[in-house]
């Protein structure tokens, strides 16, 4: 494809700072140039996409993603989905993402123990579209853990591995490396839809997650944790897995220890779960009665100050999580970008900057990928808005407004022209 | 979608007679009118497709399909494949050879227990783009028959599911049923690439076949057989096995009982995966030498001498079969079309007869579907192909000459203008 050159955009480059007026040259799979305010870059031999004052902005990245997830109501509902079905699915949520901008994507979790590896694989194939993608383990429980959905009389499935002890989590979490997964997936603490172990709860053993984390760190393989609970907030810290979700009722002393850290680990609250089950799924017999009755109202209070108190102390908090649930699908994930302002008191600057700077390191860990942010010799992953996200942060939640979708310097969405009513050209600063 | 009228096309309607000039009205998912020569269909908000001379036709029918199979040079490797990925690629295998004017298929066997299964609610539901498909279990073998790959020290998987003795058939084949297939493949004979199981032995005991076909009928599934070896033709013939796919060694005998039973049964020979090992296979070790020395050449020939015999008994041969190899990908399916002119000796119009008319009656079974000819009411499974196959039975073996592909209906392709070399008015009286 021809070097491609944005003129006539607003760019946000991802940093957070107000956006600027210029143009971007892509070349290959980077970005090759940028030019602010008046200055041009030179057009030979390039293909000029005229943005007519568009937001050009780096793609979002969901560091808390379940593309394996199947938009079902229930536990046991995804666990008797079989293997092949779910590949599939799993392959429809992928373009999802990335129809809505989504152009790198960490999991939190696989359904399966292969599909999200397989999903990954294919996707990097070019075989099919979707974002970069780190595939996780199925979230490893302990017996009676949260996803455990398993009856005396009775076997299920939900979307977990069982196991116990050191030995057992060793082993498993070994077969998951043999297979090839980037991240272990660790569900440390209970949830509030677990009646035998609530998000007060922490459900597996310090010399299990000590076994799990020690095989993973020892193969260059990075960690997630469910960790409602303050002792599993702690714990993530102290095995040093870096992802550490939900992190909601995080106590002061546990706020020191991980602002200490803050370079080492990433938080996704995941709030719009929380806030889709209190006003969203009653028509799944989930109303906001049994949504109080579980504590999600102060869930979603406490996560929201908790976010606030992290943020403030230089922790990186991330939108996004959990979507992937019937009450709260695939394709919605934008609306937690909007939850950030609204309900937790982020700015629309902010918000974004997490989702593409934040998203872009998260997303690299150690490896030599720069992605996330506008700036020369990054990886082009790029959005073309047709307005201004600053302004409106509800943008992103309807797909008329991507103009253009790019990854890795290829096209997803084609470059179009902004709807009539928006075009104007923007002043030169 | 308004209703869709072809007009200035050569219709050849699938009965293998001379193509005649016309036009059909197509409606929903059926074709509503057929209006010959000079006729005209009433155009009535109708949506008017000027072919410019190109002919319409059935789209084919591939009786003898394997989409669950990869491309593989190994039974190893297909087995070493996950079911995930094998799932993902059968989808793409379902997409190219719909991309070739396939706009139905038999199985004659996946390559895992549920992979055709998937495949086929997949592309009913919608969502993803394939030929009507019938999916098959895996290919039954017993103990040390064909696809048996197992090692004394060591399991291996190829695309088989292994059983003896009746009542582990019984249990198998209900449990294939159990998860929806819609056709029991039986590997009755052996085959030339496997050394200990040549394609005269026969790998069954008369009890199996027996309890896998019991099954079967007892639940409205057909069966289809891996059947080389005469005694294994025959035995199709005894249990009602609809499907006798290779069938290269039937004695007269043998053909004097198809030819009685000739209504109840279709023969796929699938020649072009002998041709291409005898020729084609140097890249993957399979040279000309190795396929002498495993008498693909004696196969080949047989094979093609005992397909016209059934033809002219009346027996219902078909092309198409066993695409899906390193050798013989998916994609070059067509070449069976040339194949059977070039190595059988059939004519174009008896070829392309074979693979939408019969083909066609062989998909629906005893169900009430009606594909497979340009006939009113039936199904609109079409094709607008950018010159006459009848001259050029080549023609499908590249995806620009399909102008149009049609299932159901609604487009998988388009319709597109003839070349500029090819358009011409079609003369309105034939």
């Amino acid at each position: 494809m021809a070097n491609q050159l944005f003129t006539n955009v607003s760019i946000f480059d991802g940093s957070g700072k107000k956006p600027y007026s210029g143009e971007v040259l892509v070349q290959g799979n980077r970005i090759k140039a940028i030019a602010r305010g008046g200055n041009k870059i030179r057009r030979d031999g390039v293909k000029v996409v005229d943005g007519e004052g568009a937001t050009l902005m780096p793609g979002l990245v969901d560091c808390h993603s379940h593309l394996a997830y199947t938009d079902m109501p229930t536990l046991t509902a995804m666990g008797d989905l079989p293997p092949e079905e779910n590949m599939l699915i799993a392959m429809r949520n992928a373009k999802t993402v990335l129809d809505h901008g989504i152009t790198a994507a960490v999991s939190a979790a696989s359904s399966k123990p292969r599909t999200d590896i397989v999903l990954r694989d294919e996707i990097n194939s070019g075989r099919i579209p979707g974002p970069r993608f780190r595939a996780a383990t199925p979230q490893f429980v302990s017996t009676g853990g949260p996803w455990d959905p398993r009856q005396m009389h009775m076997h299920h499935n939900a979307f977990e591995i069982v196991a116990d002890g050191p030995i057992e989590f060793r082993q498993r979490v070994r077969e998951m490396i043999r297979e090839g997964v980037d991240i272990v997936k660790l569900a440390i603490s209970g949830d509030g839809f677990a009646d035998h172990a609530p998000e007060d709860t922490t459900t597996i053993a310090e010399e299990e997650i000590a076994a799990a984390a020690e095989v993973a760190h020892s193969r260059g393989i990075r960690l997630a944790a469910h960790a409602r609970s303050d002792a599993s907030i702690q714990a993530s810290i102290k095995h040093g897995i870096t992802f550490v979700h939900h992190a909601t009722h995080a106590s002061e002393k546990t706020l020191d220890m991980l602002e200490k850290a803050k370079d080492k680990h990433y938080v996704c609250p995941a709030v719009g779960i929380i806030y889709a089950t209190l006003n969203e799924a009653s028509d799944w017999g989930v109303d906001r009665e049994w949504a109080l009755a579980h504590r999600l109202d102060r869930e979603l209070e406490i996560g929201c100050e908790t976010m606030m108190k992290m943020f403030k102390r230089g922790i990186k908090v991330m939108p996004y999580g959990d979507y992937g649930v019937a009450w709260n699908p695939h394709g919605t994930d934008n609306r937690d970008l909007e939850h950030f302002v609204s309900l937790i008191g982020f700015t629309p600057a902010q918000t974004l900057m997490m989702a593409t700077k934040w998203g872009g390191e998260a997303w690299a860990g150690d490896d030599p990928i720069e992605l996330g942010e506008v700036k020369e010799g990054y990886l082009a992953d790029l959005l073309l808005m047709d307005g201004d996200p600053l302004s409106d942060i509800t943008l992103f939640q309807d797909q008329d407004n991507f103009l253009m979708i790019m990854k890795n310097g290829e096209c997803h969405k084609a470059p179009r022209r902004r709807r009539v009513s928006r075009r104007r050209v923007a002043a030169a600063e | 979608m308004p209703n869709q009228l072809f007009t200035n096309v050569s219709i050849f309607d699938g009965s293998g007679k001379k193509a005649y000039s016309g036009e059909v009205l197509v409606q929903g998912n059926r074709i509503k009118k057929i209006a010959r020569g000079g006729k005209k269909i009433r155009r009535n908000g109708a949506k008017v497709i000027d072919g410019d001379g190109a002919t319409l036709m059935p789209g084919l029918v591939n009786c003898h399909a394997h989409l669950a199979y990869c491309d593989t040079a190994t039974l190893f490797a297909l087995g070493d494949i996950p079911p995930e990925e094998n799932q993902l690629l059968a989808m793409h295998n379902a997409k190219t050879v719909f991309d070739y004017g396939i706009t139905a298929c038999v199985s004659a066997a996946s390559s895992k227990p549920r992979t055709d299964i998937v495949l086929r609610n997949e592309i009913d539901a919608g969502r993803i783009p394939g030929p009507r498909l019938r999916a098959a279990t895996p290919q039954f073998v017993t103990t040390g028959g064909p696809w048996d790959a197992n090692q004394m020290h060591m399991e291996h998987g190829s695309f088989e599911i292994v059983a003896d003795g009746p009542i582990e058939f019984r249990r198998k084949v209900r449990e294939m049923i159990r998860e929806g297939v819609d056709i029991v493949k039986l590997a009755i004979s052996g085959d030339a690439f496997i050394e200990h199981t040549p394609e005269h032995s026969h790998t069954y005991s008369e009890d199996e076949i027996a309890a896998a076909c019991e099954v079967a009928h007892s639940r409205g599934k057909r069966l289809a057989a891996h059947a080389r070896a005469d005694a294994t033709i025959q035995a199709c013939i005894r249990h009602g096995i609809t499907f006798i796919h290779h069938a290269e060694h039937a004695s007269t005998k043998t053909l004097d009982m198809l030819e009685k039973a000739k209504d109840k049964h279709y023969v796929c020979p699938a020649i072009g995966i002998i041709y291409a090992t005898l020729h084609e296979g140097s890249d993957w070790g399979v040279d000309h030498d190795y396929a002498v020395a495993h008498r693909f050449d004696q196969t080949l020939e047989i094979g093609a001498a005992t397909t016209m015999k059934m033809f002219k008994r009346g027996i219902k041969v078909m092309p198409y079969g066993d695409y899906g190899f390193a050798w013989n990908p998916h994609g070059t399916d067509n070449r069976d079309l040339e194949h059977f002119v070039n190595l059988i000796g059939f004519t174009p119009a008896q070829t392309l007869m074979m693979a939408t008319k019969w083909g066609g009656q062989a998909w629906a079974g005893d169900d009430p579907v009606e594909i497979g000819e340009v006939k009113e009411g039936y199904l609109a499974d079409l094709l607008l192909m950018d010159g006459n196959p009848i001259e050029d039975i080549t023609m499908f073996q590249d995806t620009d000459n399909f102008l149009m592909i049609m299932k159901n209906g609604e487009y998988h392709k388009a319709p597109q203008r003839r070349r500029a070399a090819g358009r011409r008015q079609v003369a309105a009286a034939e």
